[in-house]
């Protein structure tokens, strides 16, 4: 965008706001499956729409100049092609149904993708169909009749908690990219994100047998099972020498064994940090405790979860540190 | 990121098609255009196309910079330091689309040079409209905007699709575009005047006569002008179409009066009827104006009559005008010549064509009076060996000289020419009058043509008490010319030349039709302006039409027809209302008595069902994948009969 538009923005944000909201109120929520009416539809020109206004206007002038009325059939076919891409343009959208089709947690700092199924039932192909968040685009489609297609919509995340999709917008430019016609949705989307794992985690407290007592290094050594960031308290035997003097990166070896023990990740005794240190510490042994198939258990301080393995564990755990003192955050 | 200097194949699918519209843009200007603008053109559409196949880099900015302005500067020299002008314009256009070429890298870029591509195409309506014309002009738009849909598009679709796509749209637009037409207000006057490059449309007679200047016009078939008379149309020998008289010669050339050396309007008397008649005339970029001979008084705007009857324009004829006008047949011109005036119309370079003069006063001597002496002169045009032919030998210095005593072979030109000067040299006045003989009706449209190729020069010759007398000397050589027509004439000399005869009767009958056709196209399409306009809507029952009344018209029209199309848009959207594997569907809902909630997919539902126990998860299973496929599914038809049996046996589970 040109520099001198750049002062512009602000106005334009002002103005876009002040619609949305006016569409909102007018419209009121969506369903998790909404079909478009004609009436929520709302078109105006593209920038090539009114050069190509523009370039019509110019015609006519010269054909009233030459009084060329060969030249007046030509531009009045041109008029009428805009005038009928504007209403081609608007009915591109009318009754597509829009549903929203599921969005997978993530860690903060990655980005959170809400998948939204577009369904053409109609006998006619939709074209150049676009799903717009803020910032973040989907892809471009057009749908087939009969066709559902998944778009996705990927939200840039910086914090943990909840992350809500209040609005997003499909879009279409079809015929000629005259016109744009869209039409906001309302569904309230929320979508999870996790506290991310600390990168330069301490390591986690030391494993508790099923008796109580310490047993070092208990993890089972049968099954090799891959590398990970070399961590303080990571045994050297578990060192991968080898690769440390090709490439100088310190690894550990991680072996997946049959564990009998259990390990508890308790928030008061991560060593150091405030809440969000803590919480990132926390989902960095979880993450990595995960993958290597042991059992872990969380403490917060106003929940437990019982040591035991596997995703729907692995999902608890994170959602509660994701949430962990946000308030409604269990809504 | 996209590479900001190199192709990526991404126009692959679009830019054929914008080359073909472009292509199509420029096909009429072609022939006017420079053929270095073509050249250029054509040679940066066809590197553009294997840069994108071939994933090579544009030419660097530098490069395209320095092309630039060798382009513009050659456009600029070579129409003359001018850049008004449809010449210059489309020049100007083919040259920035071959620029724009250049640097077009992404998909949306090519909007320029479609936008160019329409320009063009309007370029070359004001150059020329044929009948031809209008298909040209729905082809070239339905060409750029199928290249248009394929430009704004991502997903490519088949180009066949594309085309019908854009096709639709153009049929939904026609009607818009005949609503328009018809009823936006037509006015006369233009705003302002900018050439239609003069030397184009620049036709017919030119304002002078030499040797060989009409005989060059007499094979062009193109039509001069049409008439409708009023009543009956005249005798084909007194067909003699008045143009420019001509009264100046300075040995080889005739030349119209300069106002400035002589002002003095010839005196006119008229008698008989007065022949009423309609003329369009063809643009020829020149003023005169064609009328029978004698012109008595025509309503064309902005036209006088000259000082020797001659009717003009004060404009160029640029483009095609219709006009009535009222004629004698009979009539007497200036029977009293002062003397100033004789001895301006006795005017001959000395030192020129002495054997002419010789020979000149020689007859005048032996023959009795001066009506005997014309006569003489004709009788010898007629008995000795003169031939009338298209192609007469060239002629040198003295050409009066070497055509009546050497060649003897010549067109009305050099017949009226030699004449003219044997009547001057003897002491009588003569002059030269430029137009057209002839004019040959068509029975299929109650009208009458006059082509190029009637182009004719005639003589008038003053005679004591009778005045100007019209003398034609190529009747003595031709008799058949001025009573059969020139086509005539010249076909049948054609014929004889190539061992045949004149041509069938079926093919004239052909070109009489499409002449016939031409013409109404010329009434009603190129002629519609604000007269006709008025007539037609006041034919339609709209009284007294005025722009307030049609525009409102306009706009009342324009929004019943875009609420028609937009219902019809917005059927082909609807998903099918009464689509029977949903009214199916609707039975089994019905009979597992359990609604869906709305919003809810069929398969949840089906999931409902199973779990809460209504039906077996079998049954549920096989109405829902059926009803999937009947709804969905291409081929629809077996698998509704396959939904029907399904759910007709489906039996809900009553607990």
């Amino acid at each position: 965008m040109p520099a001198r538009l750049q002062t512009l923005l602000p106005i334009r944000a002002a103005i876009r706001g002040r619609a949305a909201r006016w569409a909102q109120r007018r419209q009121g929520p969506d369903d998790a499956v909404t079909r478009l009416r004609p009436a929520r539809i709302y078109i105006l020109p593209t920038g090539v729409g009114l050069v190509y206004a523009l370039m019509t206007f110019a015609m006519l002038l010269g054909s009233m100049n030459y009084n060329n009325n060969l030249s007046f059939v030509l531009t009045f076919l041109l008029a009428g092609l805009g005038l009928v891409s504007m209403h081609q343009c608007q009915r591109n959208l009318v009754d597509l149904e829009i549903g929203f089709a599921g969005v997978d947690p993530v860690f903060a700092g990655e980005s959170i993708e809400f998948r939204i199924a577009i369904t053409n039932s109609a006998k006619s192909r939709r074209h150049d169909l676009q799903l717009s968040a803020g910032r973040a685009r989907s892809d471009i489609a057009d749908l087939a009749p009969g066709e559902s297609r998944v778009f996705t919509l990927a939200l840039p995340t910086e914090r943990r908690g909840r992350v809500r999709l209040e609005r997003f917008g499909i879009r279409t430019r079809f015929p000629f990219e005259l016109f744009r016609a869209w039409s906001w949705l309302h569904m309230d989307l929320q979508g999870l994100v996790y506290p991310a794992p600390a990168d330069d985690a301490p390591p986690p407290p030391a494993t508790q047998s099923a008796h109580g007592h310490r047993q070092h290094d208990a993890r089972g050594e049968e099954d090799f099972a891959g590398f990970r960031q070399f961590h303080d308290g990571d045994s050297p035997r578990h060192v991968a020498w080898k690769a440390y003097a090709r490439s100088g990166e310190l690894l550990s070896k991680q072996f997946a064994g049959a564990d009998t023990s259990s390990q508890w990740f308790d928030f008061d005794e991560v060593p150091l940090g405030d809440t969000e240190e803590r919480l990132s510490v926390l989902a960095r042994w979880i993450v990595d405790a995960d993958r290597t198939h042991r059992d872990y258990g969380l403490r917060l301080p106003a929940a437990a979860f019982p040591p035991a393995h596997g995703d729907a564990h692995r999902h608890r755990c994170l959602e509660a540190l994701a949430l962990f003192e946000i308030v409604g955050a269990r809504a | 990121m996209r590479r900001r200097s190199g192709t990526d194949g991404a126009l692959l699918a679009s830019l054929p098609w914008t080359l073909a519209a472009l292509a199509f843009a420029v096909a009429p200007h072609v022939q006017y255009l420079p053929a270095w603008i073509t050249a250029t053109l054509f040679a940066c559409a066809a590197a553009r196309w294997q840069m994108e196949r071939k994933r090579w880099r544009l030419p660097p900015a530098w490069a395209r910079i320095v092309l630039s302005l060798l382009c513009f500067a050659g456009v600029f020299a070579s129409f003359d330091y001018t850049i008004s002008g449809v010449g210059p314009g489309s020049a100007l256009l083919a040259v920035m689309a071959a620029l724009k070429l250049l640097e077009t890298r992404q998909r949306r870029d090519q909007f320029v040079l479609l936008f160019i591509s329409v320009f063009l195409v309007m370029a070359a309506l004001l150059r020329e409209q044929y009948v031809w014309s209008l298909p040209y002009l729905v082809a070239g738009l339905g060409l750029t905007m199928t290249a248009w849909l394929r430009m704004s598009s991502v997903a490519a679709e088949p180009a066949r699709a594309s085309f019908g796509a854009a096709g639709r749209l153009l049929l939904y637009a026609a009607p818009l575009a005949l609503a328009m037409w018809i009823l936006f207000p037509r006015i006369a006057a233009p705003f302002w005047a900018v050439p239609i490059d003069k030397s184009e449309t620049s036709a017919g007679l030119n304002d002078h006569m030499s040797p060989g200047d009409i005989s060059s016009l007499s094979l062009s078939d193109a039509v001069a002008f049409r008439v409708e008379f009023e009543g009956k149309p005249p005798a084909p020998s007194q067909r003699y179409w008045r143009g420019l008289v001509l009264d100046r010669f300075n040995g080889r050339t005739w030349r119209g009066r300069d106002p400035t050396e002589l002002d003095a309007r010839d005196e006119l008397q008229v008698y008989g009827e007065p022949v009423r008649y309609q003329v369009t005339m063809e643009p020829t970029g020149q003023r005169w104006v064609y009328a029978l001979d004698i012109p008595y008084r025509s309503n064309l705007e902005d036209s006088f009559m000259g000082q020797q009857h001659e009717l003009a324009s004060a404009q160029p004829i640029d483009q095609r005008v219709a006009y009535s006008a009222v004629s004698y047949l009979q009539y007497r011109i200036d029977p009293a010549l002062p003397g100033f005036m004789k001895s301006w119309f006795l005017r001959l370079p000395e030192d020129r064509n002495p054997r002419t003069a010789e020979l000149a006063r020689t007859m005048r001597r032996t023959a009795g009076s001066d009506r005997e002496f014309i006569e003489d002169v004709l009788q010898k045009f007629h008995e000795e060996a003169f031939y009338y032919t298209l192609e007469p030998p060239p002629l040198g210095a003295n050409p009066v000289d070497e055509f009546l005593f050497e060649t003897r072979r010549g067109f009305c030109e050099h017949y009226a020419s030699a004449f003219a000067v044997m009547m001057r040299a003897a002491g009588l006045p003569a002059r030269i009058v430029l137009g057209y003989q002839g004019g040959e009706i068509n029975p299929l449209g109650q009208y009458m043509i006059v082509r190029q190729s009637d182009a004719h020069a005639w003589t008038e010759v003053w005679l004591e008490g009778r005045g100007w007398e019209r003398v034609d000397p190529t009747a003595a050589v031709a008799p058949a010319r001025i009573e059969s027509g020139m086509s005539g004439a010249v076909l049948a000399g054609i014929g004889a030349r190539w061992g045949l005869d004149a041509p069938s009767r079926l093919l004239h009958r052909l070109v009489l039709t499409w002449d016939v056709f031409n013409a109404r196209w010329n009434d009603w399409v190129l002629g519609y302006g604000p007269e006709r306009q008025n007539a037609f809507l006041q034919s339609l029952g709209m009284e007294r039409p005025d722009w307030r009344k049609m525009m409102l018209t306009l706009t009342g029209i324009l929004v019943i027809l875009v609420t028609v199309i937009s219902l019809l848009l917005l059927r082909r959207y609807r998903p099918p209302r009464r689509d029977p594997a949903a009214r199916l569907y609707r039975q089994f809902t019905r009979k597992a008595g359990v609604d869906p909630a709305r919003g809810e997919s069929p398969r949840d539902y089906a999931g409902r069902l199973a779990s809460a126990g209504v039906a077996s998860v079998e049954a549920v299973e096989r109405v829902t994948v059926h009803y999937l496929a009947a709804r969905y599914g291409p081929n629809n038809r077996r698998e509704l009969e396959a939904l029907r049996t399904a759910i007709s046996d489906f039996a809900a589970v009553r607990r």
